[in-house]
């Protein structure tokens, strides 16, 4: 294999997986739990590899527009936050355009805040962070105790795993942050500038 | 200048992102499809089609024929007899609705209807023995199906009723108690579970 065609391959990796995800949809759209709890976090994550694959996420051409990656990540948050919405999730189901609009946007939400994230700092990174997980924790602790049926497609008695998955979601998300926090920015490594500071002073 | 392309494109982000919950919320009015169904309804009433009906007694009838101007207000829900989760609470709100027109005398401003969307189960005999043991008054509360079950999807389009089997012979589906107005328009769509409300609006109604 030349090094041109691996290239090509790593580049369609995502796009080939996300179409590879086509046929299993009736599956994964049949219980509640799989559509929020597989499928859209798999569009997602395909979406994430996106940038990296293409090598687009090195490129400066949108740069100028996503300065500290805060219209990405905003647009990355809004839209996750938009399909945990259950008027969503029962359009995205019962009309073929929701469906496609769905697919669409989560790929393109992973793609966004996977190119934006390297350009955020770690204050603007916590907001994102701690806001999108925060709301799906939430999300899945309401979908669990949700006295009504939420959707017109999925009968009440999904409602408490699709929570469950939320919420198992946010948690792993949280804790991977934490992770990054320690390891990749190595927040707790570094002295606070103030104390620093007033241990230099005699 | 990047800072004010930046500007824009978060500004632009947070309008689209506006946009599109506004409008899958109706206006951040709901968040579940039967409450985006009920603001729909109130926001434009629908007219009611001519859809071939036929009811406990086996005569046939019209669903239009509950749009004749200056015809009573009708509260309608969709079930289906077999049903032993949601539709017994539909069927204990509208009896409950039964008693109280009766108590208040408004029986020739308010009455009943109950459509099934299982035609091939409630044939019209199933659907008589359903009313007797409810103990549904005839000249008040009437018991209808879809005359041709190639019609359902009409019906259940209209009131915006999803119906999906449950894999265990019934099946699973949203409910609500809609109401006909005065002017024979399907307008409004209340909880199953509030038909106290339902009437008390109307009562509150000119």
């Amino acid at each position: 294999m030349t090094p041109g065609t691996r290239r090509t391959l790593i580049a369609c990796a995502p796009a080939l997986a996300i179409a590879a995800l086509a046929p299993a949809h009736p599956w994964l759209e049949h219980t509640m739990a799989r559509h929020m709890g597989l499928e859209l976090p798999a569009l997602f994550l395909l979406g994430c590899a996106l940038p990296r694959c293409s090598g687009a996420a090195r490129s400066p051409r949108f740069a100028a527009w996503n300065t500290h990656g805060l219209p990405g990540l905003l647009a990355a948050l809004c839209t996750t936050g938009f399909w945990m919405l259950p008027a969503a999730l029962d359009q995205a189901v019962l009309h073929g355009g929701m469906a496609l609009a769905k697919v669409a946007s989560l790929v393109a939400a992973g793609a966004w805040a996977a190119a934006s994230w390297p350009r955020a700092g770690t204050v603007l990174q916590a907001f994102f962070v701690l806001n999108g997980f925060w709301m799906m924790l939430a999300a899945g602790l309401l979908y669990q105790e949700a006295p009504l049926q939420l959707c017109a497609v999925y009968l009440a008695d999904q409602q408490p795993a699709a929570g469950r998955a939320l919420v198992l979601w946010a948690v792993a998300g949280l804790a991977a942050w934490l992770a990054h926090l320690a390891l990749v920015s190595r927040v707790f490594a570094q002295d606070d500038d103030d104390t620093s500071a007033a241990a230099a002073t005699p | 200048m990047s800072a004010a392309r930046t500007a824009l494109a978060t500004l632009a982000v947070a309008a689209l992102a506006l946009a599109a919950f506004a409008g899958v919320t109706r206006g951040f009015a709901a968040v579940t499809s039967d409450g985006v169904r009920r603001a729909d309804i109130e926001q434009a009433p629908r007219a009611l089609p001519d859809l071939a009906l036929v009811d406990g007694a086996g005569r046939g009838l019209q669903l239009s024929d509950y749009a004749a101007p200056n015809a009573p207000i009708t509260f309608v829900t969709l079930q289906y007899l077999r049903c032993q989760t949601v539709c017994l609470t539909s069927a204990s709100g509208q009896s409950w609705l039964q008693s109280e027109i009766r108590a208040r005398g408004l029986a020739g401003q308010m009455r009943l209807l109950t459509l099934s969307f299982d035609p091939a189960n409630d044939t019209p005999a199933v659907l008589a023995a359903h009313a007797r043991r409810l103990d549904a008054d005839p000249a008040l509360w009437r018991f209808a199906t879809v005359a041709d079950p190639a019609q359902l999807a009409r019906m259940l389009s209209l009131f915006g009723v999803v119906v999906l089997p449950d894999g265990l012979g019934g099946y699973a589906h949203n409910a609500a108690l809609f109401v006909i107005d005065g002017q024979g328009r399907l307008a409004q769509a209340y909880d199953v579970d509030r038909p106290d409300l339902a009437l008390a609006t109307q009562l509150r109604t000119p």
